[in-house]
């Protein structure tokens, strides 16, 4: 077996590994004499690639997941090589939706998850497996649609609006449909939470209700070209629409609505519940990070040069006052 | 004990006998030819003998040693033993590489492996082929590296199984006097089937006859042509004028064949009653206009139904109730003006009438 | 059209300008799927030919499973990993997940069958001869059994580069394994993922131009070297 092996390796493998040897030569050579690119923006500042190798002796790895929408749109490429450089961690950032953020934390396979879905978030922590809970962001949702607005829903409220989408998608699904995140993401719960206002069963009376209600299991972005594609209307967040703007001809149609408060809550991992999590210090440190001027004021103007407004809104300077808001201690208080 | 030797050696293909008691003896130096027609098991026979597959039932010994023995450690004895298949296999590398096989296997070293192979690439008249990719070679050049590479570990016996099948004319008087040139030289016995007359007759110092499995007759060459020892050996070395009859009556070492109603005399001991078969060489027939007044003991009439000329020979093929094959000088048969349809006698010596009895095929 | 140009115009512009992030990502794919392949040979090369060279009884029913694997879904390999390697599940201890190796482990998985299932098929093609062949000239089983390796090796080395080519172009269980995470486990097919999920088509297409040409060098560069050996 052992003579097996060896022959194996030197009858078969060889070319490949002499090829791979080769081209990773030439490639990390070439990388070293690479000019590192120009900075242009902060959103568009890369932190320099120190090393390609998995393991970095010595340096911790510190886990967060992350949803999506936060992710997309370039915040933390730009948050990461600070807060790697202020705790001396590898941030490693997953991102994937509330749902599937809050299963990596459930599973303890993330030190800390960064969410938007309050009632999801509540759940977590009575289960145990969240603590030291604090708000750091917020924006709104948005429905958008059509610019020939077929529902005729502009300027109503979120409410209004999707019973006005209901009933003309039941009517005829051809001219009015309505795409869904499908995915118990943070804005898919959301969508919920409006139907349920609005008078409806998500279960029962929208979901598989006809041809008109389109559920895609897919991330916001992929949601918006969709919607782009079949002209149809949609939830989204604000900060994901303005980062597509330009590549959608789909317009916002409602923007105003107590219901569309999207707020970003940071959770670190209770290691008395998952014994396996053992970076309580640097969660708590992460999250009292984000809750620090040095960071508010990021998030304050973040996207500005961009898209022309702040694509988060920090929560330090009172600048969310809605009902919903989160309490002052939520994003005040350090956690210990 | 012959240098190699069967002893009751059978083989089956599941329930099916593929070779039934064959006893082989092979002596050192010699070059034996299995002859035999398609399918006869020769093939199965060889790969018996060079250890490729196990019996079904018997023994071979090879110098003295018992290889079918369950303690013989196969491999050791298989290296003294080499093969060559009908269809050469040349592995996907150098002319070089494939020669040098065999030594690599057995773990020689380089230098000697270079120095040996180089020269077994120029007896074999392969010289300037070391490089070349094997798969590139013609058939025939193909068969010679196999045969190189199978001479290369010096074996004491060298099987080639149908070597020159598919080769053209030329290749096959290289391969042949390549057999013969390995045999003089090293002492090497060789063990060559083929479904080839000539070659046997050209190559073997004794030859041995396979048919449907069994080792029907061995001997040299020359007495296997003369006095076959069956009709079927007889059919296979290209007897002609074969025929099945009964003995009608039989005295004093003389019997009458009878044969679709006629009676047919020959020397026989065979009593009557006992059916056999009977062949007449076609040189041995004596035709005449009028029906000859001599020696021979049988006088047939008959009918010409055909005639072939070829160079100085005529063959005629005859009706006489059965029919018979001729053969005349051209001259004689311009003389007589053989000619279809013709009246003519057949004269046959009742001792070129050969009697052999019945064989029922056993398998 | 004009998206298909522009992807062209800026995956020839990412190269010809070495842009680091993206040749950082190239090479992780690179040597990820690369090692996920040499793991992989050393497993199945050894397994096929043993599959190979032995009859046993179900061997055609353990073949046909083999090659209905071929086509397993990436993600259900990668959500079959995750479960084992999540910190829940039984390797959990190991840490795994969100790593390389995650990536490495669950693209082992996922060209397992396939190598398999074409190392027995090389094998299969290789003339019965050789092997008796290689017997009458003195070479013992294992010597006998590395010579048909030795003449499959031109396909062996196609299923090595199929395989290759399933890994490297390969996002369920690299995603789902890996975590995209930048700098550490974003691989071509991940960041295209990314890219597309953020609204850069052009990038992605642009990164998808880069993935078909290392796969495409890479297989020309193998045969190159086999017509050599």
């Amino acid at each position: 077996m052992k003579t097996l092996i060896i022959n194996l390796v030197r009858r078969i493998s060889v070319p490949v590994v002499i090829f791979c040897l080769l081209l990773g030569t030439i490639l990390t050579g070439c990388a070293q004499v690479a000019t590192p690119p120009q900075s242009q923006q902060p959103a568009d500042v890369k932190p320099i690639q120190s090393t390609a190798l998995p393991v970095v002796a010595g340096i911790p790895r510190f886990k967060i997941a992350t949803t999506t929408s936060l992710y997309d749109t370039g915040l933390w490429n730009y948050l990461e090589p600070m807060f790697e450089k202020k705790a001396n961690v590898r941030l490693d950032i997953v991102y994937a939706g509330t749902g599937v953020a809050l299963e990596y934390g459930k599973r303890g396979d993330v030190d800390a998850v960064v969410v938007h879905d309050p009632e999801a978030e509540a759940q977590f922590i009575a289960d145990g497996y969240g603590i030291n809970k604090r708000s750091f962001a917020f924006n709104h949702f948005l429905i958008a649609g059509p610019a020939a607005d077929p529902a005729g829903i502009k300027g109503l409220s979120p409410e209004q609006a999707f019973k006005k989408i209901y009933e003309g998608g039941m009517a005829d699904p051809s001219k009015v449909k309505f795409i869904s995140r499908g995915d118990n993401s943070g804005t898919h719960s959301k969508e919920k939470l409006i139907w349920q206002a609005a008078g409806y069963k998500y279960a029962a009376d929208v979901e598989k209700s006809g041809p008109w209600y389109v559920e895609t299991g897919k991330g916001m972005g992929p949601c918006l070209l969709m919607a782009n594609e079949q002209q149809a209307y949609l939830l989204a967040d604000i900060s994901t629409f303005l980062a597509y703007k330009g590549k959608v001809s789909v317009v916002p149609l409602v923007e105003q609505g107590a219901l569309f408060l999207n707020v970003y809550d940071v959770m670190a991992i209770n290691p008395d519940k998952i014994t396996t999590a053992k970076m309580l210090p640097t969660a708590n440190a992460f999250i009292n990070w984000l809750m620090s001027d040095e960071v508010q004021d990021i998030i304050a103007t973040y996207g500005v040069a961009e898209y022309g407004r702040s694509l988060f809104n920090p929560l330090k300077g009172g600048g969310c006052s809605e009902p919903g808001c989160p309490k002052l201690e939520d994003y005040t208080v350090p956690v210990k | 004990m012959a240098f190699l030797q069967t002893v009751n050696l059978e083989q089956r293909a599941g329930s099916k006998p593929l070779l039934k008691s064959i006893n082989l003896k092979i002596d050192k130096g010699e070059v034996f030819v299995i002859i035999g027609p398609t399918g006869a098991g020769k093939t199965t026979l060889l790969r018996l003998l060079d250890l490729l597959d196990r019996p079904y039932a018997g023994d071979i010994y090879l110098d003295g040693i018992k290889a079918t023995d369950a303690g013989v450690n196969v491999m050791e004895v298989r290296r003294r033993l080499s093969m060559v298949f009908q269809k050469p296999v040349v592995f996907n590398n150098s002319v070089f590489e494939n020669v040098a096989y065999p030594l690599r296997v057995r773990g020689l070293d380089n230098r000697s492996i270079t120095s040996r192979v180089e020269g077994m690439l120029e007896v074999s008249g392969l010289s300037g082929y070391a490089k070349r990719k094997a798969k590139t070679l013609s058939g025939g050049e193909a068969q010679r590296v196999a045969l190189a590479r199978a001479m290369i570990a010096e074996p004491q016996v060298l099987f080639m199984d149908e070597p020159t099948a598919n080769l053209d004319p030329a290749s096959v008087k290289a391969i042949e006097s390549l057999i013969v040139e390995f045999n003089r030289s090293n002492n090497l016995t060789v063990v060559i089937t083929t479904h080839d007359m000539q070659q046997g007759w050209r190559l073997a110092h004794r030859a041995g006859v396979l048919m449907q499995g069994e080792l029907v007759q061995a001997g040299q060459p020359g007495e296997i042509f003369n006095a076959p020892r069956d009709i079927r050996v007889a059919g296979f070395v290209g007897i002609k004028n074969i025929m099945r009859g009964v003995i009608a009556w039989s005295r004093t070492g003389m019997a009458g064949v009878e044969i679709n109603d006629r009676i047919i005399e020959a020397v026989s001991e065979l009593p009557a009653g006992a059916d056999v078969d009977i062949y007449i060489r076609p040189e041995e027939i004596v035709l005449s206009l009028q029906g000859l007044q001599g020696s021979a003991r049988n006088t047939l009439a008959g009918r010409v139904k055909s005639v072939r000329v070829e160079g100085p020979l005529c063959t005629a093929m005859l009706d006489c109730g059965f029919t018979l094959e001729a053969l005349v000088t051209a001259r004689s048969a311009e003389e007589m003006a053989l000619s279809e349809g013709q009246e003519i006698y057949a004269s046959i010596k009742a001792t070129a009438v050969k009697v052999l009895p019945v064989v029922e095929s056993s398998i | 059209m004009q998206e298909l140009w522009e992807a062209l115009v800026q995956a020839v512009s990412l190269i010809a300008r070495l842009d680091g992030e993206v040749i950082e990502i190239s090479l992780r794919s690179l040597y990820v799927s690369a090692a996920a392949i040499l793991i992989a040979a050393v497993i199945c090369v050894p397994i096929g030919g043993i599959i190979h060279f032995h009859d046993f009884k179900g061997k055609r029913v353990l073949i046909n499973v083999i090659q209905t694997f071929y086509s397993i879904p990436t993600v259900v390999v990668g959500l079959f990993v995750f479960l084992f390697i999540s910190r829940a599940g039984p390797l959990g201890g190991l840490e795994l997940l969100f790593t390389p190796a995650a990536i490495v482990i669950g693209q082992v998985i996922l060209i397992l069958p396939v190598l398999t299932g074409m190392t027995i098929a090389a094998l299969n093609g290789v003339d019965r001869a050789v092997k008796d062949t290689a017997l009458s000239l003195g070479a013992s089983g294992s010597q006998a059994i590395w010579t048909i390796i030795g003449e499959a090796r031109f396909a062996v080395v196609g299923a090595l580069i199929l395989g290759f080519g399933r890994a490297i172009s390969e996002v369920g269980a690299a995603m789902m394994l890996g975590g995209n995470i930048r700098g550490y486990t974003r691989v071509l097919t991940t960041a295209i993922s990314l890219e597309t999920q953020r609204g850069d088509l052009v990038l992605s297409l642009a990164l998808g131009i880069i993935l078909i040409g290392i796969a495409m060098v890479i297989s020309v560069i193998v045969n190159i070297l086999l017509q050599r050996y």
